[in-house]
């Protein structure tokens, strides 16, 4: 039978500073709540804000798959792996960070902010080669299902990960209806509402502030093997994260 | 067995430049006190030596080497907390020592 864990928008951890606004599903840095530790192998999802100008300094990781997506403005990125990119809204960014890897990340914009996703899964093998990646996110509108931008195999529109997990984007409208089914059995799938207002039906219409999810608002569904749902806002923009519960 | 409030905190990895962030890091924290070995033989030495808390196992640490880490660690002190440290920095640090303790 399905199981639900509904994260509120506002239930995230909030704090900021005179750089950075963030909003912390899960427990990080100082951050330490034993109720919010990861939903399976996806162990961070922070919707961060970088003002104009400011960001994070060269810093380490290892062993981490990390996802960065901007969802407005964009990102100067440089690394000791020799990469300097600029990565705006509708791409996204993948360090499989493996044995370590040293990089940056500041807004790339002059004047305003750059809001973006940070994500991080946990990595099936330790200490890999690290490479960086980079993908455009699926745009498409008007179709009933979503679109896959990570996956555990690359393709021409879809970069891996160390990790049999799969990243989606659905772009919908209005009363559409979508259907995901889960690639891997065993998988949980967090669904992140990036925009928009929505109902999730998986076997039976969960029941979360009215049957409804809106913008900020994450769900965690697991014993699954595909989740559907309906639109109930212009211009949704849904985000599925597929990981493996055990891991 | 100690709190989480005041720990010696060694730390095993191959990186040595990410190991003196971790060590940074660690030391950072009120009450923490963080040693770092760059090879599994270091490691062994030093648990022979000094008394630790956890062990923080780090990038290039093998499934295998922690083996050995956990049997030298059963045979000087089980009360030793084993954590595999993901991430490299400061982002889940905090996080999995306390967890461990918790």
């Amino acid at each position: 039978m399905a199981q639900y864990i509904f994260h509120k928008s506002d239930s995230r951890h909030h704090e900021y500073n005179d750089w950075l606004d963030s909003k912390k599903t899960f427990s990080f840095a100082d951050y330490y709540n034993p109720k919010r530790m990861n939903f399976g192998a996806l162990r961070v999802f922070n919707d961060d804000i970088l003002v104009a100008g400011k960001g994070f300094g060269n810093h380490p990781h290892d062993n981490m798959e990390i996802i960065s997506i901007p969802l407005t403005g964009s990102l100067k990125h440089k690394d000791n792996l020799g990469n300097e990119k600029i990565i705006s809204a509708g791409q996204s960014q993948i360090m499989s960070t493996g044995s370590g890897v040293f990089h940056s990340e500041y807004n790339n914009e002059p004047d305003g902010e750059t809001r973006f996703l940070q994500i991080w899964i946990y990595p099936n093998e330790l200490n890999t080669s690290p490479r960086y990646q980079e993908v455009a996110l699926p745009t498409e509108k008007g179709r009933s299902h979503f679109e896959a931008f990570i996956a555990p195999q690359a393709s021409e529109t879809i970069s891996a990960i160390q990790q049999n997990a799969w990243m989606s984007i659905g772009n919908f409208e209005k009363h559409q209806t979508f259907n995901y089914p889960v690639h891997l059995k065993g998988n949980g799938i967090y669904l992140y509402v990036i925009t928009g207002a929505i109902e999730v039906d998986g076997h039976q219409l969960i029941e979360v502030d009215g049957h409804q999810l809106s913008d900020g608002d994450g769900l965690g569904i697991t014993e699954i093997d595909h989740f559907s749902g309906k639109v109930n806002s212009e211009n949704a923009q849904l985000l599925v994260i597929e990981v493996p519960m055990q891991f | 067995m100690n709190d989480e409030s005041s720990l010696k905190i060694l730390a095993v990895g191959y990186h040595e430049e990410i190991m003196k962030v971790l060590k940074r890091l660690i030391n950072s924290h009120s009450g923490w006190t963080g040693t770092i070995a760059l090879s599994i033989l270091d490691a062994q030495q030093l648990l022979k030596n000094e008394p630790f808390d956890a062990i923080l196992l780090c990038a290039g640490v093998s499934q295998a080497e922690e083996q050995t880490l956990v049997s030298t660690v059963n045979q000087l002190n089980a009360q030793i907390k084993i954590i595999r440290h993901y991430g490299g920095g400061s982002g889940l640090l905090e996080n999995e020592i306390r967890a461990a303790f918790s």
